[in-house]
């Protein structure tokens, strides 16, 4: 067996120029497809990340009844003996982060606009999504302040600005009156339009006094150790509190529009990434089919002195795998390296292309993904045109007619 | 038992269009030990009986039979091994692999037939001083002369100790020192170690040592004929 990998290999190097074209072609390849699919990957887990971290959370456990209807009705209790329960329910639940949330007016003299309240725990906010960072006027709320923040467009829309009084009002837990006056400690910048448009943000005792709901919640955010376990973090919640009337969901389930949104914003990179894998096959090809033609008088020879087919095959098999391999892993590790720059030095967008995306409520950047699996999962299908190339060349050789490729 | 006979071989190219009759009832006999050339101009139909011999090529009729068994109904995988176990050839253009040294391309024959590895580098070596290239063992195809690499290809038909060797045109593309010396290293083969040669060729100087000259016109057998001093001529 080694003589054949010897004779395979020693083959390749035959023509160095051919080859080193053929390899580097496979690793241009590799690049492409991995920076097509990083950079579209990049830009939704932004997106995703900015909707987890500010919005859902990975898990949310709520009321069964509050994702039909999301009342302050449907709100649930909460004390230090659930929060023990929740962190208990698994080793993999890294924080816990309550929230009341309701739709209320928010008003500054003669203008009212809707408004989302959020009763928050600063500090547990700020660990989990660096919420202070955020802040682009004024101080950071803290938990016993009666103070809020605002979202930037809330604030524009209101004319407001920190110090400024914002009036609130709504409706508290069943049907109870919620009105208040509120100083303005701070404006934040939030990366989500409709967030930055309509968020007031309040500490949680003090939204739960205004809305009449002392230690009820409506949502409580469950930040995994990492988000590959959200799904069994999830499935834990749900049986250690199968009894009762709450349910976890996660972030895929609260937000199955954004899901859909993404695999139809991918469809494009799709298209382009099954375009530069037949550029990619008929390139290959050429050079597969030049080395196979070229070397006919070659394997009628080395079939008239007793070589069988399948030996012949084994040697063209393992040529192309050595090809294959030698691009494919250089592929991955420059492609590795680059998207490694990027993910740590994003391209700062500017011109209006920048003004779109923060109009959008997001950093004016170009997020590259740096999941392993789309090193692996591009090199693979590389690896597989190559694969399926090398059919050619194998059906040549079960074809041929010895005295023709003899006279070739 | 004869090692090779042919039975009214014929080959007809093109049958169903323009058809080409290459061989033409052809009935030959080769006994073991024979330094056979078979000669013939252009078109004569002596490559078409030698491939026919060497069960690269199908008859349209007729038989081949090499020590008795019949090879023209053989199946394709089966008359590979034949040919590996029986028959060493030797090419115009030498054929060696390119990419392996003198002794790897000896030995990769062994190879194919499984053979032990020590025995195979042994025999490559023991092979390669038969055909005075003991010194160019690691020598690569293009690191050879013509004369060399044909004599390597020699060694490499010998290798798998087969009954016997066809050489096409062995000697066309070497000057005339090296075809001599060729032509020795092969004469003294056959004569001290009764290795069975079958040529095909144009080249007088082989058809002087051969001890037997069949000619071939359009397709069939014009003379056979032996001699008793053919391959005596070597140079010694």
């Amino acid at each position: 067996m080694l003589t054949y990998f010897k004779l395979a290999w020693r083959n390749i190097w035959r023509n160095r120029r051919r080859t080193l074209i053929t390899v580097s072609a496979i690793v241009f390849a590799v690049i492409a497809a991995v920076f097509m699919q990083s950079m579209n990957r990049g830009s939704h887990e932004m997106m995703l990340d900015n909707m987890v971290r500010f919005s859902t959370g990975y898990v949310q456990l709520q009321d069964y009844r509050y994702d039909d209807e999301s009342s302050l009705d449907n709100s649930f209790y909460y004390d230090s003996s659930v929060r023990d329960r929740v962190l208990d329910a698994d080793p993999n639940i890294d924080m816990i982060l309550p929230r009341i949330e309701t739709f209320m007016l928010a008003a500054n003299g003669a203008a009212t606009r809707g408004s989302i309240l959020l009763g928050i725990d600063p500090e547990k906010e700020h660990r989990f999504n660096e919420l202070e960072n955020r802040l682009s006027k004024g101080r950071f709320i803290e938990r016993d302040d009666a103070a809020v923040m605002l979202g930037e467009g809330l604030a524009e829309r209101l004319q407001l600005t920190v110090g400024d009084t914002l009036v609130l009002i709504g409706r508290g837990r069943f049907g109870m009156s919620a009105s208040g006056l509120y100083e303005i400690a701070g404006i934040v910048e939030f990366p989500i339009r409709d967030l930055n448009n309509q968020v007031v943000l309040l500490p949680l005792p003090e939204a739960q006094y205004l809305l009449s709901a002392d230690d009820y919640i409506t949502s409580l955010l469950i930040a995994p150790r990492s988000d590959r376990h959200t799904g069994s973090v999830a499935q834990s919640l749900n049986e250690a509190f199968a009894d009762e009337e709450l349910v976890a969901y996660t972030w895929a389930e609260l937000l199955p529009e954004l899901l859909e949104l993404f695999e139809f914003d991918l469809a494009v990179p799709r298209l382009l990434t099954v375009v530069l894998y037949i550029v990619i096959g008929f390139g290959f090809f050429g050079t597969i089919l030049t080395m196979t033609l070229e070397r006919l008088r070659e394997f009628g020879v080395l079939l008239s002195v007793g070589m069988k087919r399948g030996k012949l095959a084994l040697v063209v098999f393992l040529e192309t795998l050595f090809i294959s391999i030698i691009g494919v892993l250089t592929g991955v590790v420059a492609s590795w390296l680059i998207i490694y720059y990027f993910h740590r030095n994003p391209v700062e967008l500017t011109g209006d292309a920048a003004q779109a995306v923060v109009d959008m409520g997001w950093d004016p950047i170009l997020p590259m993904s740096f999941a392993a699996d789309q090193f692996y999962t591009q090199g693979f299908f590389v690896f597989a045109i190559a694969m399926i190339v090398f059919l050619f060349p194998l059906l040549k050789i079960v074809k041929l007619n010895i005295l023709e490729a003899a006279r070739s | 038992m004869a090692l090779v006979r042919t039975e009214n071989l014929s080959k007809v190219y093109n049958p169903d269009t323009v058809p080409v009759h290459a061989l033409r009832d052809v009935s030959v006999t080769i006994e073991p030990g024979e330094f056979t050339s078979i000669v013939g101009p252009s078109g004569s139909g002596k490559t078409t009986l030698l491939n026919m011999i060497g069960g690269l090529d199908k008859p349209s009729s007729g038989k081949v039979f090499i020590n008795g068994t019949d090879i023209t109904g053989m199946k394709d995988s089966k008359l590979i091994d034949f040919r590996l176990r029986n028959i060493g050839f030797v090419f115009q253009h030498y054929n060696l692999i390119p990419v392996f040294t003198a002794r790897e391309n000896i030995s990769f024959i062994m190879l194919l037939q499984n053979r032990d590895k020590k025995e195979m580098l042994s025999r490559a070596d023991e092979l390669l001083d038969k055909v005075g290239l003991g010194d160019r063992k690691d020598a690569r195809p293009k690191e050879m002369s013509g004369g060399q690499q044909q004599r390597v290809a020699v060694a490499r038909a010998l290798a798998s100790e087969p009954k016997f060797i066809l050489a096409d045109e062995p000697t066309a593309n070497l000057d005339s020192s090296s075809a001599m010396n060729l032509l020795d290293i092969m004469s003294r083969m056959n004569k001290e170690q009764n290795v069975t040669f079958v040529f095909s060729t144009h080249d007088q100087r082989v058809i002087d040592r051969a001890r037997r000259v069949i000619t071939m016109v359009d397709g069939a057998v014009d003379s056979d004929e032996r001699r008793e001093n053919g391959n005596d001529n070597e140079k010694e």
